[in-house]
């Protein structure tokens, strides 16, 4: 079997194998689960070399000419290492001993990994559709089952938004596949054949709006975002992290792929409003995190600002701002990790997600409060780390455009180290509160878990040539082609 | 020509007199010796429809003139005969589960009217002639009324028997007004020569005598089909039956009335008047919409299969209202591809629910409560079942919608495609509301819970369909596109 097929399926074994453990092996179900996460990561780094154009089409469901064509390009390769890596992490964020049915949480969690890096590699319309809307699934049953509150609604929510989002995305594809017929004598629903149909083909504005409107809601782009905070919320750690590092790059993903890909000039035109949308979800996102007395709803909110600022660099047309947008992505993937695994290491701890009552921490859990100021000042973008780098990109390519509104976007950082700031403020240090017995700092198990974050923010901060090298091939593609 | 039957001719009608003549059996042994006829009637009528469906893959077609006038031995009549055959072995393991915890003063009568209603099934499925239509119809009808009243000290059981009685006899009389309309247009009641004689008409009034005779056959199908404005019945027939007949209706029914609906205007009528597929398609618009918004205030879960039944009507409308001439060949293995995914998800379903099912009142949503913790199996089942029905990939249920959207497509039906794909976001909310209900903690009762032995196989066995068609449709797809050619 191909490796790109190994890739694919090995995360569905995994799944299937957790669920069939002996009942012997339960205590150390979280460490199998976690192993067996790593192992699209290996799989990934063992080919690396070879991976690039590597592709698969096998015929599956040849009455519809639907093909199983799978293929690996720079921009897949990207969003497939951030999952393999940010899965085993949020494996690492489960605290096992809150949760029931165990085996069946890392099962969905595999499984989604599996679903993911489908997604991530799918060429073909009808099977990007499918992985698209089956990845919710596992997250619509980790938010049902383990989630916190009130949890049901939340993702009952969760899910009908996104398929209310998606759901015209079937009549999109049949009209496109129905546009190839048009135009070749025989309907496809391969991209590489409707890239050159679809962006000529009549009423291409309305195919290409209801791709973005799918896209918008589950990345979130402002004003879809209203299932955000009780999802986020509600969800347990580990399901916050799934939502916050893959879901919105799935959208962003879905972004780059369909609107570089089959509509260039189309988001070129549209360019002005999407990116007024962006701009205030940045703000909107700032000041609702401001606003907030629940950490975990102002990492929330922070994270949909930020994802805002991705968008916004992938809409505006300039080659940095896009370069930027897709090094955005892994840092945004990366940093929002890092926040909500010490979020949820500290909702654990003091047993609550409201600032109100607590105060003053940092005396009695030092490590995590120097651990929480680093990854904060990441996501404020700090010089050195990897936010700083992507942020910096964005701004300067929509400076080349515009500099008002490069400046406008600009005072966002701000909002962001005013809400991140509060937060540490309020949390860890200030007046502290009497001291309670279970709050037991963390040790080298969670500095453990949190190092190959504060490796990767480092070293991309630091030396991001390797990725950058990466992400302007994908950008001189899409901007290279006539359009 | 050969005017007297053969032992070859008796094979090929044998699915139909083994379940025939073993209904009979059945009933004698009910008289004779009734405390036999509780323990051994579902096993013999599992043996009998086994049986049946092995004689109906084996059998030859017959040529005989005797038969081909009334009946079809096309491959399509084949699959109908096989699939009915499976509904009808499903329908025998929900009503054994079913009384196991209900008693009823005879079992032998309740499985003889199974068979008859599934002998009215094949009849349908293969009927050749309006002649054999109507009398499949009528049988199936007829047994469908007094099992609808099975359990005759429930008090809402009479009441869903005397209604479905009533309004369905009126249906049926429409029915029969317009194949006699038709008759008088076209001078025949053959399938095979409806079209010729429709295509010489060359007067006015006897085009329209024609047309009505067409359009009150429709609203005959479309009662039984339980379609908007004549789905009024289903609700309170559904809710009010024993939780097996609920199944057997929902499925059996729904199809024979599609499967009717094949025979007559997607065969022998094909693309006979746009006139016609204008209409349906007018039909499927309040269908849709109807009933997934009423869907959506149910709490009795057979109620609630009757509304989401209708919805999936709807969706059925759709190859009907696409198969014009010269328009789409794919029509009817789309709407065979429905059916089929329809009618396991359903049946899975109604598994479930046979477990739960505890009282006349029959399973209300609040008995869902916390049933994954109960019951994972269980849960899982349901699950599976419910986002097939709801059409979420991966399921089988996308497969099925994305086929039958591809076929509104070609026919140009764009707005079809558009209101159906809307009503799905409302389907997900009321079928995704089940789901949460099962997971979450709250039990209200800590009983424990017998697994019924053909309950759960039934369940099993759907949802290990269902998973199979979702992961490889094209076998079930190719075959099903030769037999709608």
């Amino acid at each position: 079997m191909p490796i790109i097929m190994w890739l694919f399926i090995v995360p569905f074994i995994a799944s299937f194998a957790i669920l069939a453990l002996p009942s012997k092996v339960k205590p150390f179900i979280k460490l199998f689960a976690f192993l067996l996460s790593l192992i699209p990561l290996i799989i990934l780094m063992i080919n690396h070399f070879q991976l690039k154009d590597m592709s698969i089409n096998y015929p599956w469901i040849p009455s519809f000419s639907i093909g199983f064509f799978l293929k690996i390009d720079f921009l897949s390769l990207i969003f497939l290492y951030l999952t393999a890596l940010i899965i085993p992490m949020s494996i690492l964020a489960v605290n096992r001993k809150e949760l029931a049915h165990t085996p069946l949480f890392f099962s969905l969690i595999l499984m989604i990994q599996g679903l993911l890096l489908g997604f991530f590699m799918a060429r073909d319309l009808v099977v990007f559709t499918i992985f698209w809307e089956a990845m919710l699934l596992p997250l619509y049953f980790i938010i049902n089952i383990w989630g916190s509150g009130n949890r049901q609604q939340a993702a009952l929510k969760f899910l009908v938004y996104m398929i209310a989002g998606s759901v015209l995305m079937l009549a999109a594809i049949l009209f496109l596949y129905f546009t190839a017929e048009g135009s070749n004598g025989s309907g496809t629903f391969n991209l590489d054949t409707l890239q050159h149909i679809a962006a000529t083909a009549p009423n291409a504005q309305w195919v290409f709006l209801i791709f973005l409107l799918a896209f918008a809601v589950k990345t979130p782009l402002f004003p879809f975002h209203a299932w955000l905070p009780d999802a986020y919320c509600h969800a347990p750690t580990s399901g916050t992290i799934l939502l916050s590092a893959i879901l919105s790059k799935a959208g962003i993903y879905g972004f780059f792929r369909i609107s570089l890909e089959l509509y260039p000039q189309l988001l070129k035109e549209w360019s002005p409003a999407l990116l007024t949308l962006a701009i205030i979800g940045v703000f909107y996102g700032g000041l609702a995190a401001w606003m907030q007395n629940d950490f975990k709803r102002l990492i929330a909110y922070s994270s949909f600002s930020h994802v805002n600022f991705i968008l916004a660099g992938l809409f505006v047309w300039q080659e940095p701002a896009q370069a930027g947008a897709i090094l955005q992505s892994i840092n945004h993937a990366i940093t929002i990790t890092a926040l909500f695994l010490v979020a949820g290491w500290l909702e654990s701890r003091v047993q609550t997600t409201s600032m109100n009552q607590i105060s003053g921490l940092a005396k009695y859990m030092p490590k995590l409060c120097w651990l929480t100021l680093f990854f904060v000042t990441v996501s404020i973008a700090l010089p050195g780390t990897n936010n700083f780098v992507g942020e910096l990109m964005i701004l300067f390519g929509l400076f080349g455009q515009n500099p008002w509104v490069a400046a406008t976007l600009g005072l966002s950082i701000i909002f962001s180290v005013i809400y991140m700031l509060r937060f540490m403020q309020c949390t860890y240090f200030g007046v502290p509160s009497s001291f309670q017995s279970k709050w037991i700092d963390i040790g080298a198990k969670e500095l453990l878990i949190s190092t190959p974050l504060v490796f990767m923010i480092l070293w991309i901060g630091i030396y991001p040539g390797p990725f950058l090298d990466a992400i302007n091939q994908i950008i001189s593609l899409a901007h290279g082609e006539p359009s | 020509m050969k005017l007297t039957l053969q032992l070859s001719d008796l094979f090929a009608i044998s699915p139909l007199l083994i379940l025939l003549i073993s209904a009979l059996v059945l009933l004698l042994i009910e008289s004779f010796v009734s405390h036999q006829a509780k323990k051994y009637s579902a096993w013999l009528s599992l043996a009998a429809i086994i049986f049946a469906m092995f004689a109906a893959i084996t059998a030859p077609a017959s040529e005989n003139i005797l038969l081909t006038s009334w009946l079809e031995f096309d491959p399509l009549a084949r699959f109908f005969t096989v699939l009915f055959l499976s509904i009808g072995f499903v329908s025998v393991c929900l009503a054994s589960s079913f009384f196991e915890h209900f008693d009823a003063p005879t079992h032998g009568e309740y499985y003889f009217l199974l068979l008859s209603a599934l002998s009215g099934l094949l009849l349908i499925g293969s009927s050749a002639d309006f002649l054999t239509l109507f009398l499949g119809i009528e049988t199936l009808s007829v047994s469908l009324y007094i099992l609808c009243g099975y359990m005759k000290n429930w008090r809402f059981s009479s009441e869903a028997s005397l209604k479905y009685f009533l309004m369905s006899s009126l249906a049926t009389a429409f029915l029969v007004y317009g194949i006699a309309l038709i008759y008088g247009a076209a001078g025949t009641t053959k399938f095979s020569a409806l079209l010729p004689a429709y295509q010489k008409i060359n007067t006015l009034s006897t085009q329209t005598l024609f047309l009505s005779g067409a359009a009150l056959v429709t609203l005959g199908l479309a009662f039984k089909a339980a379609i908007v404005p004549f789905h009024i019945w289903a609700p309170d027939v559904y809710d009010g039956a024993p939780t097996p007949v609920t199944a057997f209706m929902a499925v059996g029914t729904k199809i024979g009335a599609f499967a009717a609906f094949v025979r007559v205007f997607m065969q022998a009528l094909h693309g006979f008047n746009p006139i016609w597929n204008e209409g349906i398609a007018l039909l499927a618009y309040p269908t849709l919409i109807y009933a997934n918004f009423v869907a959506l205030r149910q709490s009795q879960l057979r109620r609630f299969f009757a509304y989401s039944g209708i919805s999936h009507a709807g969706f059925l409308l759709i190859p009907l209202a696409a198969d014009m001439s010269g328009g789409t060949t794919e029509a009817i293995p789309s709407l065979l591809f429905y059916l089929v995914v329809y009618s396991l998800a359903t049946f899975g379903a109604f598994a479930v629910l046979a477990y739960l099912d505890k009282r006349s009142q029959g399973v209300v949503l609040f008995d869902l409560y916390g049933l994954f913790h109960r019951s994972p199996l269980q849960a899982g089942i349901l699950t599976v079942c419910i986002l097939t029905l709801a059409g979420i990939p991966p399921t089988a249920g996308f497969f099925a919608k994305l086929f039958i959207f591809k076929v509104a497509f070609q026919a140009g039906y764009h707005a079809l495609v558009v209101v159906g794909l809307l009503t799905t976001i409302i389907s997900a909310f009321y079928y995704l509301r089940i789901i949460s209900v099962m997971f979450s903690e709250k039990s209200n009762e800590k009983e424990v819970y017998d697994y019924s032995i053909p309950a759960i196989f039934v369940g099993v066995a759907s949802a290990a369909a269902i998973a199979a068609i979702s992961i490889y449709p094209q076998p079930l797809l190719s075959l099903l596109l030769t037999i709608g050619k």
